[in-house]
């Protein structure tokens, strides 16, 4: 039984699991919200979808006998089209807009000879593996190198740019989340790579103002649609309201030269002299409002920040990605790393834990894991309603890194989630 | 800073300053058929130009196909769990088709259950337990 908003993706869903016969009766939309009397209604009334009384329609799911098709067995292969398509250059353009094949932009039509060219850009075979991607709750598709820079060459990638982008197809992360929630995602690049391909992480460091930030970022869509199947409203994708950030992601290169601090990769692991790509998913970016205590002699940033996380859910962690200006600044004021600084933000970003209840993420996610005994939860919700807990379950749910152009003290931070960083030199 | 590069950062191209007459064709040099950038100035024989474009498609698993659980002739004396997946609002739902098969269907046993975990995690505990001690389950989804 599946609330009426859902019909396509349970049909699709059940169909790609192997059960395209599977019997589904459908309520009103929405459930949540809605009083035992309203409810009530929903149970006796129809199947909005059929129009037949929905209890009716339930007993006879269980009781009518099956059909050959139901019992049927075996495997079938999805077709995903020929290998190739021939047309006018307009004709393609429009071919892979009509076939979900692109961001509704144009593309670079992936010829033999620009794909060849591409490939050029990675000492890796065509055929070799690169991961396996999940357009929503499905099994993964996989691809190859080859697979990977069609869609490179689509989003307008020069073959330099190829390494990043295998990298980051290689960690499995698809940039569109099939969630209700309209996920964003970001990629933060460090490493010499950034001056090599000539990134910005100067002024406008996350704005449309160097080719590689603008078309790495927009292969990772296109090959999510293309290599996972994400990104199929109803199917892949269920985002109510959609994501300006999904067209070309927030492409984040440090500002490493500038900033007064370890560099994230170094943080994660890696080596300073090591090209990686670090991936953090979530709900987006929020720009800081100003310097909080700007009539005292030195601003303090860090209250600043801390007052912007107010409005975060908690469920996702913390990015605050500082202009150097706000780095030297903190740094000069005794957070000697950016470590230092995290404690302090994670100590003193508080919430009661009656406001953590009434979150709808804590209801839907942390609450099942209280239940199972999961720690911080299940200390959480045992504690009463005036008590005072982290926002964050872990102190390294906060995240900093450095760009822009020190051109003023200005900061963004985004509910997003550190997930996995990747070798950019692997994939060279 | 050369003249040429000072003009075309204030967006300006050193030709059109002088009043020269520019095909849009050659702006930003010349890039093969098929390219985003290609203006309405095409010509029509070379948007004529057949050209051939990679499939940029993935490889989906194959899936294999399950036969659905046999149907019970009818639900009198059976056992039926309803299973809420802990979406919002889910266990009220559940609760009123208790009401409604305790009215409607009395010879009918209904057992509600919450499903352990987040919505999308496995719960094989409970799955055992249905195929243990019940005859049919309802699973509720959706927000």
């Amino acid at each position: 039984m599946v609330t009426e908003a859902f019909v396509q993706l349970a049909t699709l869903n059940a169909a790609k699991r192997g059960m395209p016969h599977i019997r589904i009766a459908y309520t009103p939309h929405p459930v949540a919200g809605k009083t035992a009397a309203q409810l009530w209604q929903y149970v006796e009334g129809p199947d909005p979808t059929t129009g037949k009384p929905l209890m009716k329609e339930i007993v006879d799911d269980l009781t009518r006998p099956l059909t050959a098709e139901d019992t049927k067995t075996g495997r079938i292969t999805p077709n995903t089209g020929p290998a190739t398509y021939t047309d006018t250059a307009d004709g393609l353009q429009e071919l892979y807009l009509n076939n979900g094949m692109t961001d509704f932009l144009p593309i670079i039509v992936p010829t033999e000879e620009r794909v060849a060219a591409m490939l050029k850009g990675t000492s890796h075979a065509p055929d070799e593996l690169v991961g396996k991607m999940a357009g929503g709750a499905y099994e993964g598709w996989t691809y190859n190198v080859r697979q990977v820079a069609i869609n490179a060459v689509m989003a307008g990638c020069r073959p330099e740019y190829l390494p990043t982008v295998l990298a980051i197809a290689s960690t499995g992360t698809p940039a569109l989340m099939s969630s209700t929630n309209s996920f964003a995602y970001c990629a933060v690049i460090n490493g010499p790579i950034r001056d090599k391909l000539n990134m910005n992480y100067g002024i406008g460091a996350m704005g449309p103002f160097a080719q590689p930030n603008a078309a790495i970022g927009r292969a990772w869509t296109v090959l999510s649609k293309n290599l996972a199947n994400a990104g199929i409203p109803g199917d892949t994708y269920l985002g109510s309201q959609g994501n300006n950030l999904n067209y070309n992601n927030l492409i984040i290169a440090e500002n490493e030269q500038a900033s007064p601090w370890t560099p994230l990769h170094v943080q994660k692991g890696f080596k300073a002299e090591e090209n990686v790509v670090s991936l953090f998913r979530g709900l987006g970016m929020v720009p800081g409002q100003g310097a909080k205590g700007t009539e005292a002699p030195v601003p303090k940033h860090e209250e600043c920040f801390s007052d912007l996380f107010s409005v975060f859910t908690g469920f996702f962690g913390a990015l605050v990605v500082a202009d150097p200006i706000i780095a030297k600044d903190l740094k000069s004021r005794g957070y000697e790393t950016k470590e230092q600084l995290i404690e302090w933000l994670y100590k003193n970003t508080n919430q009661s834990v009656k406001d953590y209840k009434n979150r709808d993420f804590a209801i839907g996610f942390d609450y099942p894991r209280a239940l199972k005994g999961q720690e911080p939860y299940a200390t959480w919700y045992k504690m009463p309603d005036d008590a005072m807990i982290p926002r964050w379950p872990h102190v390294n749910d906060i995240n900093i890194v450095v760009a822009g152009g020190q051109t003023n003290a200005f900061f963004q931070a985004g509910t997003l989630s550190y997930t996995v960083s990747a070798s950019i030199d692997k994939w060279a | 800073m050369n003249r040429r590069k000072m003009l075309s950062l204030l967006g300006i191209s050193p030709a059109l300053l002088v009043g020269a007459k520019v095909d849009a064709r050659t702006l930003g040099g010349a890039r093969g058929a098929g390219d985003a950038s290609r203006g309405a100035a095409g010509d029509t024989a070379a948007s004529q130009l057949k050209i051939t474009g990679l499939n940029p498609k993935g490889t989906p698993p194959s899936i294999q196909l399950f036969p659905l659980a046999p149907r019970l002739s009818t639900l009198d004396g059976k056992t039926i769990y309803l299973v809420d997946t802990g979406f919002q609002g889910g266990d009220i739902l559940l609760q009123q088709m208790q009401v409604w098969f305790q009215k409607n269907m009395p010879t009918v046993k209904t057992v509600y259950k919450r499903k352990a975990g987040v919505y999308f995690e496995d719960d094989p505990a409970l799955w055992q337990e249905i195929k243990a001690h019940g005859n049919a389950a309802i699973m509720a989804i959706g927000h």
